[in-house]
């Protein structure tokens, strides 16, 4: 027996030798990234990289889920083993202060594209003076709305929340419902959305964030008055089940035409534009999304390419990071792909990628510039500790919408729960 | 004797409605996963009575265009090795527990049942930092070994257990007959236990095919499996709910003739394949 065992156990390992790997080339790459238009597409020109620089890169674009789990897992272990990591700014803050993210500011300083990249993304990237690293996208928010059923009621695009309210019962009907938000909660979903109705009323996350006043301030009568808006737009006048909606019901709703209105991301929106995905792409009509009191604060995201602090090869890194985002590449993927987000500057002034962008919505490259120019870098603040303030937020304003708990009680249990995330 | 009173009758009707009401319960996510497979892109979200003829061939197509084919023929080629690795080394282990008179078989029992119990978790973390040294990261060889802390205790302790139920006199039979040790165990022991092996290796195969976790931790894009591929699908802002179906699909069709034959040896091995 003891034998019989003794062979099982060496043919198995001598039956599993092929499958072991090779030793690993020092110019080799491994980036890992999750999935977008932009990443998509970066993916596919991977050769073009390795013809340019005779570096092999390995560009794994996966859920951002499964992202997730992987990049933690190997920055935490210190693992090595990526070069180059997808960087939601939104989550940068937290890497730098876990010392996950390798500063660049010298990289940056050195390429040649760094003065085309667009100054607000790239400055978003910039923690104690050090850079941190490059944006490749900044998606805003914009509002969708049907041409024709604001014609048939006869009333105009809404310019206030407010006014937003008044037009809504205006262009509801038995088939059809006035708008569709993300509600479902979390820092990317309801806390992408909420923030612009929240600061069109003068409501804020902290007493002074530019001042360095980091006391929680949520529970405002701003701030109350804005999640009363939010509530009845969906509550009264959304599809049903708009309680839970995240961007992908929010978009189907758009596109088969079930709502009038949506307030989205610009990556959302070429979607609900988009002819071949959308019953009525043809009469959709794009415009900033709606202000109050306060102003006008469009959503914004940024997403950049950084090098994890244990990234064994930081040169070849660097060199993937300058292609990535050099005025070539991402005109490449701006015309092979729905992605219109692109930081570098020089894009935006690329006749073909005009035209194509045209083609889909004539305001739509002209209504994505504008937003972005009155969108704040910190619409979400950058603070390491926001993906658990935004979490703890966002179930809250998910209660308070779905009826667990009064717009009050759901205002004064964040801004606890933002007290005791932070410490104070 | 058959009771026909109506009382009978109203209560059989009952358990019978109830017991549908459960299995149409149970199968409604499968029949709705089948539904959108066949749904055209622009009608995944429209009620089926508003347009039922918006269905469509193409999801099956884009899904060939995408890595998914791939991933299914890794968690092919991982679950099927591991489950293979498994059976070379389990099977005698079993057999060996089951008929060895040594001291410890509490010991190892117990031992067994732990790595049964434990949690992905525990084995995970300090398997993917070794990995990552050892160089087996986005590997066959390591996924196949991962799946292995899976499927080992398990078909060695389902081997133990079947094994138990071949009478002793056999194998002293066989062996009082000159044949040697490994001949009794392969030519008398393991014939008798053929329920049980093959019911666990299809349990193994099964819970190698399911797995999540270790793929998500241990694999990169050369080697991910079909359930990690799935959450490809999901993308920063689009969800690609037809093509979730149709992978979902191509997930369990293979599953379903292995648990036609395991089901029928499970029972039977169960049921005691030997008896005394």
């Amino acid at each position: 027996m003891k034998h019989l065992c003794t062979t099982a156990l060496v043919a198995s390992f001598a039956m599993a030798a092929p499958f072991a790997p090779t030793a690993a080339d020092a110019e080799e790459i491994n980036v890992v990234m999750f999935g977008m238009p932009y990443t998509n597409g970066l993916r596919k020109l991977a050769d073009d990289f390795e013809a340019e620089t005779g570096i092999k890169a390995n560009i794994d674009v996966i859920g951002q889920d499964v992202f997730e789990n992987r990049i933690t897992l190997s920055f935490t272990g210190g693992t090595g083993d990526i070069d180059v990591v997808h960087a939601p700014v939104i989550q940068v803050q937290r890497w730098v202060a876990a010392n996950w993210l390798k500063p660049i500011t010298a990289e940056v300083a050195a390429m040649a594209v760094k003065d085309d990249i667009l100054k607000g993304p790239l400055d978003a990237y910039k923690i104690n003076g050090e850079q941190y690293a490059v944006p490749f996208m900044a998606a805003t928010g914009l509002m969708t709305y049907r041409q024709d059923v604001l014609e048939a009621a006869g009333v105009g695009v809404p310019e206030t929340w407010a006014e937003m309210l008044e037009i809504a019962p205006q262009v509801t009907n038995d088939d059809r419902a006035a708008i569709a938000l993300r509600a479902v909660p979390g820092q990317g979903f309801n806390m992408f959305i909420f923030p612009m109705i929240m600061r069109a009323y003068g409501g804020k996350f902290f007493a002074d964030y530019t001042g360095g006043d980091l006391t929680p301030a949520i529970n405002s009568p701003e701030t109350l008055e804005a999640l009363k808006v939010y509530i009845e737009l969906i509550n009264d006048y959304a599809p049903q089940g708009a309680g839970n909606f995240n961007f992908a019901e929010v978009n189907a709703a758009a596109q088969n035409g079930q709502v009038v209105f949506t307030v989205e991301g610009t990556g959302v929106v070429t979607q609900i534009v988009d002819p071949e995905k959308s019953k009525f792409a043809d009469v959709t009509g794009i415009a900033l999304p709606p202000g109050g009191p306060a102003g006008r604060s469009p959503a914004i995201a940024v997403h950049g390419l950084a090098i994890p602090s244990s990234a064994e090869n930081p040169e070849a890194s660097a060199r993937f990071i300058e292609w990535a985002v050099s005025p070539e590449t991402m005109t490449k993927i701006a015309l092979a792909e729905p992605f219109s987000n692109f930081t570098t500057g020089s894009v935006a002034q690329n006749a073909e990628v005009i035209a194509k962008y045209d083609a889909v919505h004539p305001d739509f490259l002209r209504m994505q510039g504008e937003a972005l120019n009155l969108a704040i870098g910190h619409y979400r603040p950058l603070l390491p500790d926001w993906p658990s303030l935004g979490a703890a937020i966002g179930e809250n304003i998910n209660a308070a919408v779905n009826g667990l708990m009064s717009p009050e009680d759901a205002l004064a249990a964040a801004e606890q729960e933002m007290k005791d995330i932070l410490g104070q | 004797m058959i009771d026909n009173s109506p009382e009978f009758r109203i209560k059989k009707a009952i358990g019978t409605t109830v017991m549908l009401l459960l299995v149409t319960f149970a199968a409604l996510p499968t029949l709705w996963a089948l539904l959108l497979a066949f749904r055209a892109p622009d009608a995944v979200f429209e009620p089926i009575w508003e347009s039922p003829l918006k269905l469509t061939f193409d999801n099956f197509f884009n899904i060939t265009r995408s890595d998914f084919p791939k991933a299914l023929m890794n968690s092919f080629i991982t679950a099927g090795l591991s489950t293979v690795f498994a059976m070379l080394v389990g099977v005698p282990a079993g057999f060996a527990l089951a008929k060895s008179r040594v001291s410890g078989k509490f010991i190892a029992s117990w031992i067994l049942l732990l790595l049964r119990m434990a949690p992905p978790v525990g084995f995970v973390i300090p398997l993917f930092l070794l990995y990552v040294n050892a160089g087996l990261i986005d590997t066959y060889a390591g996924l196949v070994f991962a799946y292995m802390t899976l499927t080992l205790p398990l078909v060695t302790w389902s081997m133990w257990n079947s094994f138990s139920q071949v009478p002793d006199e056999l194998i002293e039979a066989a062996i009082m007959d000159d044949a040697s040790l490994t001949k009794a165990f392969l030519l008398i022991a393991l014939p008798a236990a053929r329920p049980g092996a093959v019911a666990a290796a299809i349990l193994a195969f099964l819970v190698a095919w399911n797995d999540f976790f270790y793929s998500l931790i241990i694999t990169r894009s050369d080697t991910t499996t079909a359930p990690v591929a799935v959450m490809n699908f999901i993308s920063f802002d689009s969800v690609d709910w037809a093509s979730i179906a149709v992978a979902s699909i191509a997930l369990t069709l293979p599953i379903l003739p292995l648990m036609a034959i395991a089901n029928r040896y499970i029972v039977q091995s169960l049921s005691g394949a030997v008896k005394g």
